[in-house]
């Protein structure tokens, strides 16, 4: 039965494998309070293709993390259309949601979400578990690497810090190469040189070939994306390309500048 | 998700608070040990029993008086219940010996009493059981030493004695001691000494059947007991087949002699029991007995199944965000619902192992050092685990079902 749907969902992704990678249509999600209903996203539209690098800012309330929730499909919505690689994505069930957040979304959150008292390797290997995946730990390992953490396998969260953590959390979300990386605000509970760092990981992934949506109240932040998305009361306002995109590398460079006046000059 | 990381999983989330762990293990434990040790003694009491009666001969029927009966006096209150006459004589015996021998083949008239026992001025108290010969092969008694009395010496009014072991040991100090040719005194009359008893065993219940002098019936009847009265008349019957037959005849017989009106078996003044009714008798006893203990046993079980629940209850709000994640990087409900309800199997099953443990630990000691015939049935330790299996099964579902249905964004909003 499992096979089955895994099968269903495979054979969907091939067929219509030539659209954008993303595409939702009229979104719309509904919050019941109490009395009152909020409407936390109003028709929305959003295309992203493959390889790109989004920023989704707005205040508090804007609708998007409910985006967010929706794009990741840990939410479904009320109204609209949301295809992923192809497939509709609002009309499946917790099983094939499940599936589809193991193969083809990475999440990396604020609050970085590690299991406690378990090492970064067995961290970052969860999402293989339950992809009943092989050679777990040869893929975990790769993982960490790639985001500068392969002499600390064996450390706990605890034994981390911020930066690594949320490092960590990084390589989970790439271990399966999912086909999209979500970041709900990464470098929120983040020093500035810690979420540079944080960016140039995003940076080097998205030069690797990455697509990555990333929600940020931050514009400095959201200056290293390619292109932003701006939201208010659940509608997008404003869609368009980065000019001046910021390079994490330059900006760890000129951090670690020793002198005042040399940062005064420029 | 394989079962070997589900298990080490669950053995890791459970030891990490170790002593909750433990605690909520130890209802398992305690019940499970109780269920075996319980169903341990129940199962030795029967078995005893069972030995005990069997001891006798499986031929053999046993006329007694009639049962208890109350007897409403004329003021209309509750008179003492008192046994019906014993109107059993010696020619009861007799007749019943002599009258059916296609089904009985021997029978042995008893009197019994108890008696003070003196052997060179040690004094005790005993029984005696006056009878004929056919004693040795009704009630299954052989002598192991010297030999019973013959007819002779029994219709002589002899005065000659077989001993059991416990009364040698509790006149002399030593079961093997050899008192044959000695003179002892029962009830003042003197005695000789001719055999030893083989021994029957001691019983759980009941007096020592070693624990005995038998003496020939004339003699017990006339100088040590004073009666004219059988207590009771021991009939051997010549196969087990004939039995129910061998009961009406005695039955009819009785009825007869005795001059008794229907309605029967009512106005009996005798009853006819066969080992079998005394083995059912005497063991529905201890069945209810372990019954009882069993049922209470079995609450203590139900009762660690509800710590089991709630402790698991507890784990899975604690671990909200957890499941959060977990859901997040694509655990399905189900998975989420077997990792919660294998830790609670597992507390389960280390809890009715450990149990097991204990209760046959504990029933060996009881056998040991209180002397309680004690059987563990195979059955009960295979029980016992799966019940305990299913008892953290049953309690833990319903944590786990809650903790698969989580909302995963609520379960990552959860502090």
């Amino acid at each position: 039965m499992e096979v089955a749907e895994e099968d269903q969902v495979d054979a969907h992704a091939d067929a219509s494998a030539t659209g954008p990678l993303l595409r939702l249509r009229g979104i719309t999600k509904i919050y019941q309070m109490g009395e009152q209903e909020l409407l936390a996203l109003d028709c929305v539209d959003l295309d992203i293709e493959s390889g790109e690098f989004v920023a989704v800012t707005g205040a508090s309330g804007s609708g998007k993390s409910t985006l967010m929730n929706i794009v990741g499909c840990l939410d479904v919505p009320d109204a609209g259309s949301y295809q992923l690689d192809g497939v509709e994505v609002a009309t499946l069930d917790e099983y094939e949601l499940a599936a589809i957040r193991n193969r083809k979304i990475g999440f990396v959150f604020q609050g970085f979400n590690l299991l406690a008292r378990t090492t970064a390797l067995e961290n970052v290997e969860v999402p293989l578990i339950y992809g009943r995946r092989s050679n777990r730990t040869e893929l975990a390992q790769q993982a960490l690497q790639r985001v500068g953490l392969g002499d600390r396998l064996e450390h706990r969260p605890s034994e981390l810090s911020g930066g690594q953590q949320q490092r960590v959390a990084i390589a989970r979300a790439i271990v399966t190469e999912p086909s999209i990386i979500l970041a709900d605000e990464p470098t929120g509970n983040l020093a500035s040189l810690q979420s540079e760092e944080i960016m140039q990981i995003f940076q080097q992934l998205n030069d690797d070939g990455a697509t990555i949506l990333m929600v940020t109240h931050e514009q400095d932040i959201a200056r290293h994306c390619k292109r932003q998305v701006a939201m208010r009361d659940g509608r997008i306002i404003e869609d368009q390309p980065i000019t001046e995109r910021l390079r994490a590398s330059e900006m760890i460079a000129r951090m670690r500048e020793p002198l005042p006046g040399s940062a005064g000059r420029r | 998700m394989n079962f070997v990381s589900d298990l080490r999983l669950a053995l890791r989330a459970l030891s990490i608070n170790k002593a909750r762990t433990f605690l909520t293990m130890l209802g398992i434990v305690i019940g499970v040990a109780v269920v075996i040790l319980v169903v341990a003694i129940g199962l030795g009491a029967s078995k005893s029993v069972a030995d005990q009666i069997n001891s006798l001969g499986t031929n053999l029927l046993t006329v007694r008086q009639g049962p208890r009966r109350i007897r409403l006096t004329a003021v209309g209150r509750a008179g003492s219940g008192s046994q019906a006459a014993n109107r059993l004589t010696v020619q009861d015996a007799r007749v019943i010996g002599q009258l059916f021998p296609e089904t009985i083949s021997a029978v042995a008239p008893q009197v019994r009493g108890n008696v003070q026992v003196r052997l060179a001025g040690v004094d005790t108290s005993s029984s005696v059981v006056g009878t004929t010969p056919e004693y040795v092969s009704v009630n299954n008694a052989p002598v192991s030493l010297g030999r019973f009395f013959n007819s002779f010496e029994n219709e002589g009014s002899v005065r000659v004695c077989v001993l059991g072991q416990a009364l040698c040991e509790k006149l002399t100090g030593s079961r093997l001691t050899d008192l044959t040719g000695r003179t002892i005194l029962v009830n003042r009359n003197s005695f000789l000494v001719i055999g030893i008893l083989a021994p029957k065993g001691a019983a759980s219940f009941g007096p020592d059947p070693d624990d005995v002098v038998v003496v020939p019936l004339t003699v017990a009847m006339e100088r040590v007991l004073g009666t004219s009265r059988l207590d009771q008349i021991g009939v051997s019957c010549v196969t087990p087949e004939v039995m129910p037959l061998a009961q009406q005849q005695i039955n009819a017989l009785l009825r007869i002699r005795h001059h008794l009106r229907p309605p029967f078996p009512e106005s009996d003044d005798f009853q006819v029991m066969s080992q079998t009714d005394l083995l059912t008798r005497s063991q529905s006893v201890a069945q209810t007995m372990t019954m009882m203990l069993t049922a209470v046993a079995v609450i203590s079980l139900v009762v660690g199944g509800i710590g089991i629940m709630n402790i698991m209850l507890v784990s899975v709000t604690e671990r909200t965000r957890e499941i959060g994640i977990r859901k997040a990087v694509g655990a399905t409900p189900r998975d989420i619902l077997l990792q919660f309800l294998i830790e609670a199997s597992i507390i389960a099953m280390i809890g009715g192992l450990v149990g097991v443990v204990l209760g046959v630990g504990s029933s060996a000691l009881l056998a040991k050092i209180a002397g309680w015939e004690t059987v563990i049935s195979p059955i009960a330790l295979v029980l016992a685990l799966v019940v305990s299996a299913g008892v953290g099964l049953f309690f833990g579902i319903y944590p786990a079902s809650k903790a698969s249905r989580l909302n995963p964004i609520q379960a990552l909003r959860y502090e």
